[in-house]
């Protein structure tokens, strides 16, 4: 069947319509009024991502108590592991009240004292927070939309188009009747969240589409490795637990967080999730939570949030969910959060005129370090680093000029995509893509795998992700719902083969990543970069050396 | 999660068409039939159970029900599969 082809062009194509992707395209139109600028997004912009889905918390940092270097120092030890860019985390800190006024003036509620400041809850010694309600996004989107920004929903992009080693456009379709949209852009921002591979539900909007397509076009991914997230949830309904990790029992009823916390941490750390799983394989389990008198008082910080649009949201999941958990019974629930696209401090990727931000780039700008994107370790930076990247990348954006022409687009290469694109759905008999899926589930969520790692239990579970990728050439589909889940399907298959060729390759343990065969931090051969590119349809592998030395915190051995 | 067997209640007489629901959705579970001007849950399988379609709807038209025991943490102890 022939699917309508429709051109569209844009100066500046924004793909995703979450809290980066809306940031981005308003602080570009505050910056250049005259830009044109498209935000397109698979379900719906200002109801897509995740930051109108969790805890709608903002990481606030008091300038005037705590420097930015007292916080890198702190971060580049406790978290990330002097692998993260300390350049990249200064300005990140540097720019926190720029960002929440940003935010405030674009119509975001952040509740405030009687005498005009921020009402701001301490979270430790050097961080704190601000709520904010879960309507953020919709209200960012309006300001867009005010702004002039055009949008275009139930669209998904499926490819990046490359003219003379530019970015030149996209191809998308419509979800909703498989219309092909050939998009012309200057400059192209992708936007489109993490790889979560659909096993949690409030992850599960990333799907590694856009990590898939920035891959293909032949931009580079760094940091592929940690996107092995994974979290302490009910064993019923599957609800979080944060800061569950401090209050672990075994069934002999031995407090076993203290078998791996000496004190308590910023937030779970992946030997919370290797302690569960030896204690169930040495036949302590299962394993449950006792808060005892502490309770009651992350109660009583609960009610603080006065927030009317995401209470109900709220509420109703808690109350579904205490409906089936009738005690408190633990296990992780891997979620992922790969974020491997490398960009520079411009957050632009290897590939020129194609920029990524938020979740899609999280460590692949290697902001973060030794840790998978937020919440890895660092509560509340999720959100506004979607939005540090997305003010970051309008400004890059600015710095080098739009351009007055947009690179001529490469018609057999659309050709070749739009032909990759409907082939599901023109294959009589094939795979369904939730077959591929669940055998991609199956390799990455036994968190033996893929967060306590071990070379043979890895090798095993990329077998399976093999036979996936090779059903992955082979499926069909037999409408546009589907046509879009088999394109998930294919990133996700990528995503988990980056995940377990890379953590291969680093054999030694660093912050998050953990491994039971090479439990020690190797600075002497591991302060790198696994760099992970796409040579003519080949996964090809690289390492580059951290800089450290130009960093004010270095490592003492 | 994949193969769902959550519930989604939905009573059209409350319905004033806002869209709202379809909107909302970010798994492309529910789609609007412009005609009748009501949403279509098309692909119930694919719900999420993350309740977004029951909170935004003003006119309580629609009820979510889980069931958890169809979402799976696919971990390798029996228990937890």
């Amino acid at each position: 069947m022939e699917y309508k082809k429709t051109a569209v062009s844009c100066d500046i194509l924004v793909v995703g319509g979450g809290i980066g992707g809306l940031s981005c395209a308003v602080s570009i139109k505050e910056r250049i009024p005259g830009a044109d600028v498209l935000v397109i997004e698979k379900q719906t912009a200002g109801y897509s991502g995740k930051a109108n889905k969790g805890g709608g918390v903002l990481q606030y940092f008091d300038l005037d108590r705590v420097k930015p270097e007292e916080f890198l120092g702190f971060h580049v030890n406790a978290i990330g592991a002097f692998l993260g860019d300390q350049e990249l985390m200064l300005r990140y800190v540097s720019m926190n009240h720029e960002m929440l006024d940003k935010l405030s003036s674009w119509g975001v509620n952040l509740p405030k004292e009687p005498d005009g400041n921020y009402h701001v809850m301490p979270t430790g010694p050097m961080t704190a927070m601000i709520c904010v309600d879960l309507d953020i996004t919709l209200k960012v989107r309006r300001q867009a939309e005010k702004l002039g920004v055009r949008f275009m929903d139930k669209t998904a992009m499926t490819d990046i188009l490359v003219t003379d080693e530019k970015a030149s456009g996209a191809v998308a379709f419509s979800i909703l009747d498989g219309e092909c949209y050939v998009i012309s852009a200057k400059k192209i921002v992708l936007a489109t969240g993490s790889q979560n591979y659909r096993i949690g539900s409030m992850w599960s909007s990333g799907r590694g589409d856009g990590i898939a397509a920035a891959y293909r076009a032949g931009a580079e991914m760094r940091n592929a490795e940690f996107g092995n997230f994974a979290q302490l949830v009910k064993v019923k309904s599957h609800n979080e637990i944060v800061f569950g990790e401090n209050y672990m029992y075994n069934a002999k009823g031995e407090y076993i967080t203290a078998n791996f916390l000496k004190h308590r941490e910023s937030d779970i750390n992946s030997n919370a999730i290797r302690e569960w799983y030896l204690q169930m394989t040495s036949g302590n389990g299962p394993v449950h939570l006792d808060f005892g008198e502490t309770q009651q008082e992350e109660g009583a910080l609960e009610r603080l949030w006065n927030r009317p649009y995401g209470r109900k949201f709220r509420e109703l999941n808690d109350s579904a969910g205490a409906a089936v958990d009738k005690d408190f019974e633990v296990c992780p629930m891997f979620i992922g959060e790969q974020s491997p696209v490398k960009v520079d401090n411009g957050m632009q990727t290897t590939i020129d005129g194609l920029y990524a931000i938020g979740d899609v780039s999280y460590s692949g700008s290697a902001l973060p370090g030794a840790v998978p994107a937020p919440p890895g370790r660092n509560r509340g930076s999720g959100i506004l680093n979607a939005v540090f990247a997305a003010l970051v990348c309008a400004e890059s954006i600015e710095k080098k000029g739009v351009g007055d022409k947009r690179p001529a687009i490469n018609d057999e290469q659309v050709q070749c995509c739009i032909s990759k694109l409907y082939a599901p759905l023109e294959r009589e008999k094939g795979y369904a893509s939730k077959e591929v899926i669940a055998l991609i589930q199956r390799a990455m969520a036994p968190v033996e795998q893929s967060v306590y790692m071990k070379r043979e239990r890895m090798e095993k579970a990329l077998e399976a992700v093999y036979e996936a990728k090779k059903m992955a050439e082979n499926m069909s589909a037999s409408d546009t719902h589907e046509l879009m889940s088999c394109i998930e399907a294919q990133a996700m298959v990528l995503s988990a083969e980056m995940q377990y060729r890379v953590s291969l390759m680093r054999e030694e343990s660093r912050g998050w990543f953990l491994r039971e065969d090479y439990p020690e931090t190797d600075n002497e051969n591991w302060l790198k970069w696994i760099i992970v590119k796409n040579s003519g349809g080949e996964m090809t592998f690289s390492t580059e050396d951290v800089p450290v030395e130009k960093w004010p915190v270095k490592p003492v051995n | 999660m994949i193969n769902t067997n959550h519930k989604i209640e939905f009573f059209p007489e409350k319905c004033v068409g806002c869209q709202l629901c379809y909107k909302a959705c970010f798994v492309d579970v529910i789609r609007w039939d412009s005609e009748n001007r009501k949403p279509v849950f098309k692909y119930v399988e694919d719900c999420e159970h993350c309740f977004y379609c029951q909170s935004v709807c003003k006119k309580e038209a629609i009820k979510v029900v889980p069931d958890y025991a169809s979402e799976h943490l696919l971990q390798s102890f029996s228990r937890y599969a």
